[in-house]
């Protein structure tokens, strides 16, 4: 019989071609389109809303980055200080002076505590066919708003997001992460093309003001508040869009602890997104026959495949020691070159194919929209580094996260 | 619409099972082509033996003397060690078939016989050389034991580097369920393995250095 740890094996291979070649087959199918956003059939006034809180760092800056972007129809930029305790509202303040007409300053009567509280009640101040939010550490692209708000001559679209990159891209971790948005950015757009963009994150995202309150705005209970309106919005039919020539960068952690904090965020906000829709298997469209299978099935693969991972490791580990331990004893050598096994097998082969074809889909996704020039292009070090090593941490983040929610360990950590 | 969006998901399902399947066939035939090389070294080893028990039927008939039957089982031992190393690596590289297995414990069989042979050739000529039987397990689930036999493995490549044509070495794996073989190994009463038997008198169950061993065969 197949020994179990093979069948594993097999079943592995077979997910990681589907998805893809999935992937593969709708970006030539689609490619023609992939840059192209419609032109706005008329001047959609917007709101933009700024929750910040101690952001004094970036928030002129990116209060700045929204007045430069050049929307015509930008009437207001409503800047929510969540009871800062740095100079965040200082700032706002010299911004709201510099420009009366488009800044509105205003502070919740207490802290919310995340930012879909700070979200939702700068959403009260606006009366906007359009409504966008943006992070207070984001950086809108100049012509980037222009770029998306076409896609609301759909009726049906509910929101709309954008390329979102990294900022900062110093150091590894950060050179590390913008490999990764480029590859989430490119597989966002993918997922356009069948309906199924499952987050409009928080650096750039425009929704239909009516959509947004028919949803009820931001859910405040949910870490990833990002994905939970997305995933409401497609519950009530909405179409979700993404503009791939719109681009904000958005400043990444520079630190593991930073990363992680970060990371457990989104993955306790996707495991309550899943409880809060469970009952939505197979039903509502693409929601329930793609993105919440998805999600849940990345979950069981993910944990799954760590767990196997782990557990071979541990045997191959004991085996090794114990067999080094008795070879010293027995005065006979540790290792031998007769004991390297150079014979190829079925899942070196299949194992070999995948990788090169994820190596193929990030090369695509990075090679995929050219970026200013002071934006240095990733290496081969860092691309493979984040290929052998940097999504395997995935899991890892994945466990400490279902913990964390089983716990109900629920905080913003910020 | 959610129909027309759900052709590419078929789609890609589809090319899916079209490459795994090609990729699995790959793997299979790869895997079938060793297992037919085996069969075939098996083949030779095969007639090697039959000429051996030939040989020890010619020492009765005095048409050959005890030296030309040693150096045939030394030269049988030798050709299926080598060929037990190359059938190691095949079994590790062998995920899906099964051929790999049955070859093992056809193997096992040979090494059976050449013990059988073993015992005959010094009833009948005594014996100017020492005989190291090496009795495993294939393949156990216990890492102890795994480990062990590794590292016995390694002992004995040594032993027979040093030692040569002194000593003749005969690994069977004893979970092959060869009615002979039980039968062979039946009267040590032995409760656990790896074992090695020394000129078919003394066990030795505890892993101990070439050094060691030499002197017990000294």
């Amino acid at each position: 019989m197949v020994e179990f740890i093979t069948v594993v094996y097999l079943i592995y291979s077979f997910i990681a071609f589907y998805f893809l070649f999935l992937f593969l087959l709708i970006y030539f199918q689609n490619k023609q389109e992939f840059f192209s956003y419609p032109k706005p059939d008329r001047d959609y006034e917007l709101t933009m809303v700024i929750p910040c809180y101690n952001g004094e760092g970036a928030i002129g800056g990116t209060i700045q980055g929204l007045v430069d972007a050049g929307y015509r129809g930008l009437k207001k930029i409503i800047v929510v200080d969540d009871c800062s305790k740095d100079n965040s509202y200082k700032i706002m303040k010299e911004y709201e002076k510099k420009y009366p007409e488009l800044v509105k300053v205003v502070q919740t009567p207490k802290n919310t505590g995340n930012a879909a509280g700070a979200k939702n009640y700068g959403a009260k101040f606006a009366d906007t066919e359009l409504i966008g939010f943006t992070d207070d550490d984001s950086f809108i692209e100049k012509g980037s708003i222009d770029k998306m708000v076409g896609f609301f001559n759909d009726e049906k679209v509910g929101s709309v997001t954008c390329s979102v990159l990294v900022h900062n891209r110093k150091k590894f971790i950060e050179k590390l992460q913008s490999i990764e948005y480029k590859v989430i950015k490119f597989s966002r757009k993918l997922l356009e093309f069948v309906d199924s963009i499952y987050v409009t994150p928080g650096p750039l995202g425009i929704f239909r003001k009516s959509a947004f309150d028919k949803v009820g705005g931001f859910d405040v209970n949910n870490l990833a508040e990002d994905i939970e309106i997305t995933w409401h919005l497609q519950a009530e039919g909405y179409k979700v869009k993404m503009s791939v020539p719109a681009r904000a960068y958005s400043v990444a952690p520079s630190k593991i602890n930073a990363w992680v904090k970060q990371r457990n965020r989104w993955n306790i906000g996707g495991l309550q997104t899943i409880s809060k829709y469970n009952n939505d298997w197979f039903r509502k469209g693409m929601l329930g026959n793609f993105i919440l299978p998805f999600f849940v099935f990345s979950w069981v693969v993910g944990l799954f495949g760590l767990g196997v991972f782990v557990y071979r490791i541990l045997r191959l580990t004991i085996l090794n020691f114990v067999s080094t331990k008795l070879s010293v004893e027995a005065q006979t050598a540790v290792l031998r070159f007769s004991d390297i096994n150079l014979v190829p097998n079925v899942l070196i082969f299949l194992g070999v194919t995948v990788f090169f074809l994820s190596f193929t889909y990030t090369i695509m996704a990075l090679l995929n929209m050219s970026e200013k020039s002071h934006y240095r292009r990733e290496n081969f070090f860092t691309v493979g580094f984040y290929m052998l090593f940097y999504l395997l941490a995935y899991p890892i983040i994945l466990i400490i996260s279902g913990y964390k929610f089983l716990k109900g360990d629920r905080k913003w950590g910020r | 619409m959610l129909n027309n969006k759900k052709r590419v998901f078929w789609e890609a399902l589809f090319l899916t099972v079209v490459v795994f399947l090609f990729g699995v066939l790959i793997g299979i035939s790869f895997e079938s082509n060793k297992v037919e090389q085996i069969r075939q070294y098996y083949s030779f080893s095969e007639a090697s033996i039959m000429d051996v028990f030939a040989v020890n039927n010619l020492v009765d008939t005095e048409s050959a003397n005890c030296s030309i039957l040693e150096s045939a089982n030394f030269e049988f031992a030798d050709g299926i060690y080598e060929e037990a190393i190359i059938l190691e690596k095949y079994e590790d590289s062998g995920k899906i078939t099964e051929g790999m297995v049955l070859e093992h414990k056809k193997y096992d069989l040979l090494r059976t016989l050449l013990w059988i042979n073993d015992i005959k050739t010094e009833k009948k000529c005594g014996k100017n050389y020492h005989t190291v039987v090496y009795l495993y397990e294939y393949q156990p689930d216990d890492l102890a034991q795994r480990a062990t036999q590794n590292v016995w493995s390694k002992i004995l490549t040594d032993l027979k580097t040093e030692y040569g044509n002194e000593v003749l070495l005969i690994p069977i794996a004893v979970d092959s369920d060869l009615v002979s073989l039980n039968s062979l190994t039946d009267k040590y009463s032995i409760q656990e393995y790896p074992v090695l038997i020394v000129d078919d008198e003394i066990i030795v169950d505890e892993l101990s250095s070439v050094e060691d061993i030499g002197g017990l065969i000294n």
